[in-house]
């Protein structure tokens, strides 16, 4: 970089006298040193609080972990009551609201998608999407409050002895209809994750080449036959990442869940009956913890939370870089 | 291959393409009513979420609604208006940490390129799909416990360390799609690189980076979880209120949940609807 | 326009001359009659295709003979590519309008009880970029198209896959990697399984639209050599810009201009030796001497 133009643009540089620009010069090289290190800094400041929230929440948690050792991930019980902590029950019911939400969305967010990108036209698949958007900005909270209030009783008046009379798949709903149960946190959970799943998908299907939807109608493929056997698994990348990302979304919400999962901290019997997972145990416990062993166990549920939703997300991000590269420049209708 | 081989290839091919078509073409029909059903099914929450909160909560809502203080249990005329002042002043105090860091972090990583930028990317990306409820518990431990006091300040801190992510992915991104060529213009004639990134990037990308950090902003002011932990009392910020209200039994408790959550809703859409007029206005400029 | 620098030296005329010599030679022996008696496999007639309002193609009245190449030529922009695909009906997916008549055989490809997945089997296609199905095996890609078509039968797809690889000439090099990803093949290997992949579902016609654009010399040679074989069997429609490539390989020809107002249409159409030695119009002349396009 040449010394003479120093941060002025060449046209006011001209009239700038010698000895003012040796004095620009002089300033402007003092704020590039100022502006690198606040760059720098801005950098170090957000590692610092990745590292930091780490570390706190480790530590913070070392209490139960150091009393309970690996076996609080596995330790089955959950009640502060009798200075039981264990973290299975919960992880189990996590791992349950998420599968069954993921069982909801996967189908209709792919079919979603597949509308979006693939079947609608463009008039009705651009104001569809961006309503799916709107969506993804309702707070948890409100989605919670219509789970709770709305939703519970359809569910324990209508939906739930419905599907417990089902034909061959009444065996999962049996029991006392409640309401609030592992099946409505999951359906709370399934709405939650709906726009992520769509919109990443979409972005996948739409990623397809066209020529790769006319190498099959060319061949006499339907246009289904090109969607379904041509352009979804071409998509497939995209897809996984869609899904993995939803279901780290779907793990770590807590207070919808909460709201509606009814909280009760034992292996659930039917999807029809209450539940707890990590997060909404944390939200039910937090308040009453004892201070000492019983905050620092929350803190732990917190932790085995965190483990879990990393690992998600970070093979659902490596996964949405690894998407996409293969056969690059032949986007678009060849002509 | 002898001749008669594909002769007879030819024919049942032909004939499998034909009494296959009526299959392929009902299964397709099918398949396609039901990517349609998909997407009315994914229309419909939000129909229903908007349906209800403003059919409910449009009973309770009313100026005094929005400007007088919560009122003990049972004594009537009790408004929201702690919470609205708290939540934005919460969210406020929460831009004031983020924005700055999050426009910085995003110039470093607009300006290098390399391991640490991408490890640094990467790890935002991660910490993005952290739950908001773990950032409530870090918050917790680095400024409840240790000042033994619950506060505004802990609550605009968590939520700062959840857009921070959200923040610097779209500043950065901003920067690009908007301003990589002026920035080399810049570069060409000869200014600094902090004069070139302080006045042609950052005017360059100026609508971008309002469109996502009004996003993230969305995104915080609904939060919950993270204030679980920092908050002292419920009728401090909006989310807690309807958490707390909504999960009472009784009606009017309930009311006043539903009023809360159409003012949160009318905001948090307001704020994205504004950031995708911005982002569209933006793009058709571009073109 | 870049001419395949091997061919440069020959003239035009004497290119197309020489193939027309040893195809009718050829075509005597294999099927017992003089390739002009052949009856057409398409028909086009007053053809037009638009989009919107924008005409990209217009007054195409055109004879392809069975069984032998036809090169649509022509400049780049002139409506080949979009011809082309109004033959197989593509142009029902891409908003483009076609009038006029089509037919395959006698049959009306855009007749009201016309099927387009039946007559897009039986009209196959070559895209001017390799597009084997990314997420597809080599064996897969083959056979994609009869499974589309709703053939069955490991034994019987697998004969088929032999056989089309053989007639694409890519059996030799693929034998021994038929499980493994198509896109690892290189693109003159990706476009011969594209061809394997159209010809597997036994198609009566084959479209194929600048299939060498994108590949190296030696490559482009070997395509050339398969169009000329594969003529035996199927009706070839080749578009190319590359008038030497039309000249080696076309029995017939139909050359595309832009008109005054920017619309492609048909110039001049007969067997590829006479259009390149005594071309009737002078604009075809002028476009053969390489004064326009
Ligand atoms: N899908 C399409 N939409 C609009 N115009 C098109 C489309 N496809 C082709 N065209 C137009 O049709 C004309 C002919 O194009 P094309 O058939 O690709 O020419 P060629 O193959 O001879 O180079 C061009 O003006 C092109 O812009
Ligand atoms: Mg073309």
């Amino acid at each position: 970089m040449s010394s003479d133009t120093t941060g002025v643009l060449p046209r006011e540089g001209v009239a700038v006298s010698g000895v003012r620009a040796a004095l620009l010069q002089k300033r402007t090289r003092l704020g590039e040193h100022a502006y690198t290190v606040v760059r720098w800094g801005g950098a170090a400041v957000f590692a610092a609080v990745v590292v930091a929230l780490l570390i706190s929440v480790a530590g913070s948690s070392s209490q139960a972990l150091t009393r309970s050792g690996v076996g609080f991930l596995w330790s089955g019980t959950w009640n502060p009551a009798a200075g039981e902590y264990g973290a299975g029950i919960l992880v189990v019911g996590t791992l349950l609201t998420t599968a069954v939400a993921m069982v909801i969305v996967v189908p209709i967010g792919l079919g979603t998608a597949a509308f979006l990108s693939e079947l609608a036209p463009g008039w009705l698949a651009g104001p569809l999407s961006t309503l799916i958007g709107l969506l993804a900005a309702v707070p948890s909270i409100v989605v919670g409050l219509w789970g709770l209030i709305v939703l519970t009783p359809i569910f324990a008046n209508q939906v739930e002895p419905f599907l417990a009379s089902m034909p061959l798949l009444g065996w999962l709903f049996r029991g006392e209809a409640y309401g609030p149960s592992v099946l409505l946190a999951s359906v709370v959970l399934a709405v939650m994750t709906l726009p992520t799943m769509v919109a990443l998908s979409r972005t996948a299907l739409a990623a397809v080449p066209v020529a790769d939807r006319e190498a099959a109608l060319a061949l006499g493929a339907t246009r289904w036959q090109a969607v379904r056997k041509a352009v979804i698994p071409a998509a497939r990348s995209g897809i996984q990442a869609a899904v993995t990302l939803a279901v780290g979304r779907a793990m770590g919400e807590s207070i919808a869940v909460a709201m509606v999962i009814g909280n009760r901290p034992a292996l659930p019997t039917s999807l029809t009956a209450p539940g707890a997972t990590l997060g909404s145990a944390i939200v039910n416990q937090f308040a009453e913890a004892s201070p000492g062993l019983g905050t620092s166990s929350v803190i732990a549920l917190g932790a085995v939370l965190l483990l879990l939703t990393v690992a998600v997300n970070a093979g659902g991000q490596a996964l949405l870089r690894s998407g996409g590269g293969h056969r690059a420049g032949t986007a678009g209708a060849l002509r | 291959m002898t001749v008669a081989s594909a002769l007879s290839r030819r024919d049942l091919v032909r004939a499998a393409a034909q009494r296959s078509l009526t299959r392929r073409r009902i299964t397709g029909r099918l398949a396609q009513a039901l990517c349609a059903v998909a997407a009315v099914a994914s229309v419909a929450p939000l129909v229903a979420l908007l349906y209800y909160t403003i059919s409910r909560g449009a009973q309770v809502l009313s100026w005094s609604f929005l400007v007088n203080a919560p009122t003990p249990p049972g004594i009537p005329g009790g408004g929201i208006s702690t919470a609205i002042t708290g939540s934005a002043e919460i969210v406020g105090l929460a831009l004031v940490i983020a924005i700055p860091i999050a426009l910085l972090a995003a110039l470093f990583l607009f300006e290098r390129s390399g391991r640490l930028a991408a490890a640094l990317r990467f790890s935002a990306d991660v910490l993005a799909g952290v739950p908001s409820i773990i950032i409530g518990i870090f918050a917790y431990a680095l400024l409840v416990l240790p000042l033994h006091a619950f506060s505004n300040l802990a609550a605009a801190f968590a939520l700062a360390v959840l857009m921070l992510p959200i923040m610097i992915r779209a500043d950065e991104e901003a920067m690009r799609t908007i301003a990589l060529d002026l920035w080399e213009a810049g570069i060409a004639l000869g200014a600094r690189r902090g004069r070139v990134a302080r006045s042609v990037v950052l005017r360059g990308a100026l609508p971008d980076l309002v469109t996502g950090n009004l996003l993230a902003i969305a995104r915080a002011v609904g939060e919950t979880a993270p204030l679980l932990f920092t908050l002292a009392t419920p009728v401090a910020a909006m989310t807690l209120l309807i958490y707390t209200d909504g999960t009472q039994a009784f009606p009017i408790a309930q009311e006043t949940a539903w009023g809360t959550a159409l003012v949160l809703l009318a905001f948090v859409l307001l704020l994205s609807v504004a950031a995708k007029i911005a982002a569209w206005r933006i793009s058709r400029r571009a073109r | 326009m870049s001419g395949d620098p091997i061919a440069r030296p020959e003239p035009l005329s004497l290119v197309a001359e020489q193939r027309a010599a040893a195809n009718t030679a050829a075509s005597a022996l294999t099927h017992g009659h003089p390739s002009s008696a052949t009856p057409p496999a398409v028909t086009l007639e007053g053809v037009q295709v638009s989009f919107g309002d924008h005409v990209a193609v217009r007054n195409v009245t055109l004879a392809i003979p069975a069984r032998q190449v036809t090169a649509l030529i022509g400049p780049s922009g002139c409506g080949k590519t979009t011809l082309l695909r109004a033959i197989n009906r593509l142009h029902d997916h891409t908003g483009g309008s076609v009038e006029g008549s089509i037919k395959l055989g006698d049959i009306d490809v855009y007749g009201a009880d016309t099927r387009p997945e039946l007559i897009r089997r039986r009209i196959g296609m070559v895209f001017q970029r390799p597009n084997p199905f990314p997420a597809m095996s080599v064996f897969e890609n083959v056979v994609s198209g009869l499974r589309f078509n709703g053939v069955r039968g490991r034994a019987l797809l697998r004969d088929a896959a032999e056989s089309a690889l053989h007639h694409a000439a890519l059996w030799d090099t693929v034998k021994d990697r038929l499980n493994q990803p198509a896109v690892g093949l290189s693109g003159g290997q990706q476009q011969r399984l594209c061809i394997a992949r159209a010809l597997a579902v036994e198609p009566e016609v084959l479209l194929m639209d600048e299939p060498c654009s994108a590949l190296d010399p030696i490559a482009t040679a070997k395509i050339e050599n398969l169009i000329t074989r594969l003529a035996a069997d199927v009706t070839i429609v080749l578009v190319t810009h590359n008038m030497f490539q039309a000249a080696r390989v076309s029995d017939q020809a139909a050359v595309f201009l832009l008109g005054e107002d920017r619309v492609g249409e048909l110039v001049e159409a007969g067997a590829t030796d006479e259009l390149f030695h005594e071309p009737k119009n002078p604009r075809t002349r002028d476009y053969v001497a390489g004064r326009v396009g």
